[in-house]
């Protein structure tokens, strides 16, 4: 097989330097879109281009962004994860049983509500590593499981965090002193840090990209993919549980029936920012981006007044346009 | 071999063709001609330009500039159909056949008989196949499945399809990539009958055996040039191999025989799978290539994926350095330092779009070159250029993307991933498949070079000289059974077929009367 | 090839532009002039019910020379997204914002934010629980259900066994329109019985489920109220796919499938709401508003009860929406 199809034109394509110019091009170029079209609203419209109105994009980028740091693993890993949406509802959810009603302190409902997000992963993990069930249908079935836990838990009524002060405070508050930034927008900004170092850095981001690139080759190089698996899935899990922390902080109430089709929008911003759905490649920095082309076409839209029945369009039209132009990129550098 | 006439009639006529991919010339000043009635060889490493000349002529790509003549006239293909419609069928290395559809569905796919303008004729469909494989000869039902035939049947197919369309010109890239010797024959046999008399057949292999036998002309092009045109019947296979590497090869070394001294540091015993195997039962010493030949489906591979893991085993044991060790999946293999390198690299050995040294150090990233959970790079860096060093992997930088490399080097990548892993026994199921003769040579060599230093290598292999050359003793399987193990100086070509085309007895084979056990 | 594909790309991407370019002109939706800005942001916006208010909102706007912009989440459970629409357009510094809360307590920072920068809030369709909004135009939900149990009893004759299809059980409007009905039922029709109240959500699919097992399990059931058009609509379905003939359906609010089962005698009426009229006084008390008039603390839109016999009147079909 290889006799024929490795031949000269593929010989001389991307050399080491070449290579890494065509990394860094990429995520360039995807920032250098998110530039224009916030550049195109600021002269659109007087009322984009204002730190209120960027705090804003920030914070409405937040929970859609930790969801989709957590799901790039899942996706460069060769993966999907459908559940990230309703699994956060769960999380909101039990965030309000540890705190409102079992009364735990913050410093221990908090990060259980994270763990829990864990947990949820390890049963996709396992569904999927070791039960082998293909990851649309497992997170599919997970999707639905965490939709009717959350509202079984909640007995299908918002859980109001009002018995637990300080909660809001998480998203909402302003940890920096003086100035309006909110915490949540802080927490995304650091959880995408560490995630992105530990993708590029650590042994669990280079098997992920292992596994995604070729799962059977990295299997008989003797790494025990199974394990990796459930462990790329349960820690994509602490993002659906710290999203979950995020969304009912900021809502003030952890609502049991909101999340289903989050996690298609953090699909789309995975994918935006240039990661491949069928594993192998991806980035950090990419899935922020995207996820900020997302929250500016949305808020911008909306503050060019135009119709929602277009922004829909319009949204549609740069998602092909983004993923198309990233394909020519691709087959042409 | 047919009329005289014929033979001088050039049919199809290369001339001077350019073609330049981005950043690259993949052919300069190419020259070809192909006689009516003739096989014509073409043969040139990877990369020497025979895929691109075949796809201009089946028009996937056009030419730069240069000039294309069938019976006399120019032409230019513009598409497969076109080129197909011109005259010119090309049979590829790859499959071109719809597993799912029947025999008679795929030879006449896009052009089924129809009855009225919807509905598709199936009878006539059958009766026209049937009719075609009749007068080729072939022993194939219209209506089988493809995806259940064997490769062999479906390569026969292939060739019944390429023939439905009468070309003037047959191109066939690889025939015998997949066949045993027996298919082999037969495939030259139709070749012989049913096609040249009225075709040119233009026949890419890297098998020099094959080309002696059923060419009468072999064309060599190096680095995208015409080099040089040779009469089979006069030429030596050494001369071949020669023009296109550029330089001359030794294929005549011979491997030592057994050696009776060093330890034993691999044992089987009585291994059995569901699948296949039966009471498989050998070992390994130090130091030793042990080859395994067979025919298809003997269970040569199935022993290497059994031995690691990678199947699973029904019963049987496996001693490693004298204690019996437990081998569940790839992952305990590795563990134990047990390497297997597949046969399909892409599919198994490779991360493709990742780089060499992300492949190099995939194996042992953990043991060796991390800390606290985290990759340290420059270490992995280290390790990598040194393979790339020692190994002779042609590579521009550790960066480049491992799909980018040739089969050779690729290979190469594979083996260094597992002596980045420490590990002493290599299990090498067709180390040298779709590599360029010359990439051979330099595998062989690594192989010799890694048992020198005390590896103990496994090489299964489907290509007889190569396990003759290579192999210290020679395991022989037929279905599923070790038939006999053969020291270097009794294995030739005649007892190792003997062998492996030995119906296994029923009852369980005293091991030490068929030379497994070699002394302890 | 490639040629093509950077030809495809340059379209797509000029296409975008223009799409942007023709939006923008014609951005501010819903009436032009100078006059005063209110952006209101709905519980929902591809529903009917949602698109009747908005023309409302938008004739009414047009007629005193007002711009408004209307937007709302895709679904009624996205309270986040609500939030997120919420903050844009507060960015936008409307004189008056009109705002129908999927989840009140979520969005008091945002009231007070409004609030801080001196932009009334006016709730509209159901109450916000904040002391932010100067009034809420609302339908009374509770009355117009009951109007619905009277209708139903009536048809019965004042007993049998009736059934509720009720869309939810958190909001407000769910728990009105339930509590309004088996309020009515229980202090006026002593021969009826209740059946337990069961939630479809709005789905018709679930809703027409849910019908068809309350069917099975009471033989003897002879009526069935459905909350909302969604419910409304699977009622019918349950109804017919059960083939049980002599189960009299009322409903709530309009929409095509449910006007035509009144028209064709499957369903025996519904109580409909006045969308239009809510969008009306939304952008009139809006405009009161800014011109610093008080307010009454609630405002009620219209209902009204229609059947056969009504149905094309042109007072109850200008409340009526396809």
């Amino acid at each position: 097989m290889a006799a024929v199809k490795t031949q000269a034109p593929e010989r001389a394509q991307g050399g080491g330097i070449a290579g890494a110019l065509k990394g860094s091009l990429q995520q360039l170029l995807a920032f250098a879109s998110l530039i224009v079209i916030a550049a195109f609203f600021s002269f659109a419209s007087p009322y984009f281009f204002s730190y209120g109105n960027f705090t804003a994009i920030l914070f409405s980028t937040v929970v859609i962004g930790t969801l989709a740091i957590g799901t790039t693993f899942v996706i460069i890993a060769g993966g999907i994860d459908l559940s990230i949406g309703t699994g956060m509802a769960l999380c909101a959810v039990m965030s309000g049983v540890f705190l409102v009603k079992l009364g735990l302190p913050l410093w221990l409902g908090v990060p259980a509500a994270v763990l829990f997000g864990g947990l949820i992963g390890l049963v996709n993990g396992i569904n999927v590593a070791l039960l082998k069930i293909p990851p649309f249908i497992a997170t599919l079935a997970m999707m639905l499981v965490a939709e009717g836990l959350a509202l079984v838990l909640s007995d299908s009524t918002p859980i109001y965090f009002t018995e637990a002060p300080g909660y809001t405070e998480i998203s909402t508050g302003n940890l920096i002193p003086g100035v309006n930034f909110p915490n949540a927008v802080l927490v995304l900004l650091v959880v995408a840090l560490i995630a992105g170092v530990l993708l590029r850095k650590s042994v669990l981001g280079r098997y992920t990209y292992s596994i995604g690139s070729n799962e059977e080759a990295t299997a008989l190089s003797g790494i025990d993919v199974r394990r990796w698996k459930i462990a790329i899935y349960a820690f994509a899990g602490l993002f659906i549980g710290l999203a979950g922390v995020l969304i009912s902080a900021r809502l003030g109430s952890a609502q049991p029936a909101t999340g289903m089709g989050y996690e298609l929008q953090a699909i789309a911003a995975v994918v935006i920012g240039g990661t491949s759905l069928s594993g192998g490649k991806g980035s950090i920095v990419g899935t922020l981006i995207g996820a900020l082309i997302i929250s500016v076409l949305n808020n911008g839209l909306q503050i060019m007044s135009i119709p929602q029945e277009w922004q829909n369009v319009i949204l549609g039209c740069v998602i092909l346009v983004a993923v198309y132009t990233d394909r020519i990129r691709k087959k042409e550098l | 071999m047919t009329g005289v006439t014929t033979m001088t009639e050039p049919l199809l006529e290369v001339e001077g063709v350019d073609k330049s991919f981005p950043g690259v010339r993949a052919l300069h000043d190419m020259r070809l001609e192909l006689r009516a009635g003739e096989v014509l060889a073409l043969v040139g490493e990877n990369g020497a330009g025979k895929s691109t000349l075949m796809k201009l002529l089946s028009g996937i790509h056009t030419a730069d500039t240069g000039m294309f003549r069938l019976g006399g006239e120019s032409f230019e293909a513009t598409s497969p159909r076109h080129a197909q419609e011109l005259g010119i069928s090309i049979i590829h290395q790859e499959f071109n056949l719809v597993p799912h559809l029947t025999v008679a569905q795929n030879v006449f796919i896009g052009r089924e008989p129809r009855r009225g303008r919807l509905l598709l004729d199936e009878r006539r469909l059958n009766a026209d196949t049937t009719r075609l494989l009749e007068r080729l000869g072939l022993p194939l039902d219209p209506r089988a499945v493809v995806g259940e035939l064997t490769v062999a049947n479906q390569q026969m197919v292939e060739i019944a399809k390429a023939l439905s369309y009468e070309p003037r010109v047959l191109i066939m890239d690889e025939p015998t990539a997949a066949l045993n010797d027996a298919e082999v024959a037969t495939l030259h046999e139709l070749i012989r009958r049913f096609v040249l008399p009225h075709t040119g057949v233009i026949y890419i292999s890297h098998r020099m055996e094959e080309i002696k036998r059923i060419a009468d002309r072999v064309t060599v092009i190096r680095d995208g040039e015409y080099i040089d045109t040779l009469d089979v019947a006069s030429a030596t296979t050494a001369e071949i191999i020669a023009l296109m590497v550029g330089r001359a090869i030794d294929t005549g070394a011979r491997p030592q025989g057994v050696r009776a001294d060093r330890d034993v540091v691999l044992g089987i015993d009585g291994l059995n799978t569901k699948a296949l195997l039966k009471n498989v039962t050998f070992d390994l010493r130090e130091g030793e290539i042990l080859g395994f030949a067979g025919l298809m489906g003997a269970g040569r591979t199935e022993v290497g994926r059994a031995l690691v893991g990678a199947d699973r085993i029904d019963s049987g044991t496996i001693t490693l350095h004298g204690k019996p060790v437990r081998i569940g999946n790839p992952a305990d293999a590795a563990r134990h330092g047990i390497g297997y390198l597949s046969e399909d690299r892409k599919r198994f050995g490779l991360l493709l779009d990742q780089d060499v040294r992300a492949n190099i150090a995939l194996g042992a990233l953990r043991d060796q070159f991390t800390r606290g959970g985290f990759v340290r790079d420059r270490d992995a860096r280290a390790t990598a250029q040194s393979y790339v060093g020692t190994l002779r992997i042609k590579t521009p930088s550790l960066e480049q993307t491992a799909k980018h490399l040739s089969g050779g080097n690729q290979q190469k990548v594979v083996i260094a991933k597992w002596l980045a892993k420490n590990c002493d026994v290599l299990v090498f199921d067709e180390p040298t498949r779709g590599i360029d003769v010359g990439a051979k040579e330099e595998i062989y060599q690594l192989l010799n070079e890694l048992a020198a230093q005390g590896k103990s290598i496994i090489m299964i292999s489907s290509e007889l000289p190569e396990i003759l050359r290579m192999s210290h003793r020679v395991v022989v399987m037929s279905e599923g059974r070790v038939t006999r193990v053969l020291d270097a100086d009794e294995a030739n070509q005649e007892t190792i077929m003997h062998y492996a085309t030995l119906r296994p007895d029923e009852n369980p084979d005293d091991a030490a009367e068929l030379g497994i056990r070699t002394g302890s | 090839m490639k040629k093509l594909r950077k030809i495809v790309a340059a379209l797509a991407g000029g296409a975008l532009a223009l799409t942007l370019a023709a939006c923008g002109s014609d951005g501010g939706s819903g009436g032009g002039g100078d006059g005063p800005f209110i952006a209101i942001v709905s519980k929902g916006f591809q529903h009917q019910f949602w698109q009747a208010v908005k023309q409302g909102a938008e004739e009414e706007a047009a007629a005193r020379g007002a711009r408004v912009t209307f937007v709302g989440p895709a679904t009624e459970q996205e309270v986040e997204e609500q939030m997120n629409m919420l903050t844009n357009e507060l960015a936008k510094s409307p004189q008056a914002v009109g705002f129908a809360a999927l989840d009140s307590r979520a969005a008091a920072p945002l009231l007070q934010q409004a609030q801080s920068q001196n932009i009334p809030v006016i709730a509209f369709d159901s109450g916000v629980e904040s002391e932010v909004p100067v009034t809420t135009v609302a339908t009374d939900n509770k009355a117009a259900a009951a109007e619905a149990a009277k209708h139903l009893s009536e048809q019965l004759g004042g007993k049998g066994k009736v059934a509720l299809v009720v869309h939810d059980q958190t909001s407000r409007s769910g728990i009105d329109r339930r509590d309004g009905f088996l309020e009515w039922m229980k202090e006026n029709a002593p021969g009826i019985t209740v059946l337990q109240p069961q939630y479809g959500g709005g789905d018709q699919l679930e809703s027409a489920n849910i019908t068809k097992s309350i069917i099975s399990a009471n033989p003897d059931l002879k009526g069935i109220y459905a909350s909302n058009e969604g419910s409304a609509i699977g009622v019918i379905k349950g109804v017919q796919e059960s083939g049980r003939q002599g189960v009299t359906v009322v409903g709530f609010d309009s929409g095509k499938a449910q006007i035509d089962a009144i028209k064709s005698g499957v369903m025996a009426g519904a109580v409909t709401q006045d969308p239009i009229d809510m969008g009306r006084k939304l952008v009139d008390s809006a405009i009161k508003a800014i011109d610093g008039e008080q307010l009454p603390k609630t405002i009620d839109t219209n209902f009204y009860w229609y059947d056969k016999s009504n149905v094309d009147d042109p007072k109850i079909k200008a409340t009526l929406y396809e």
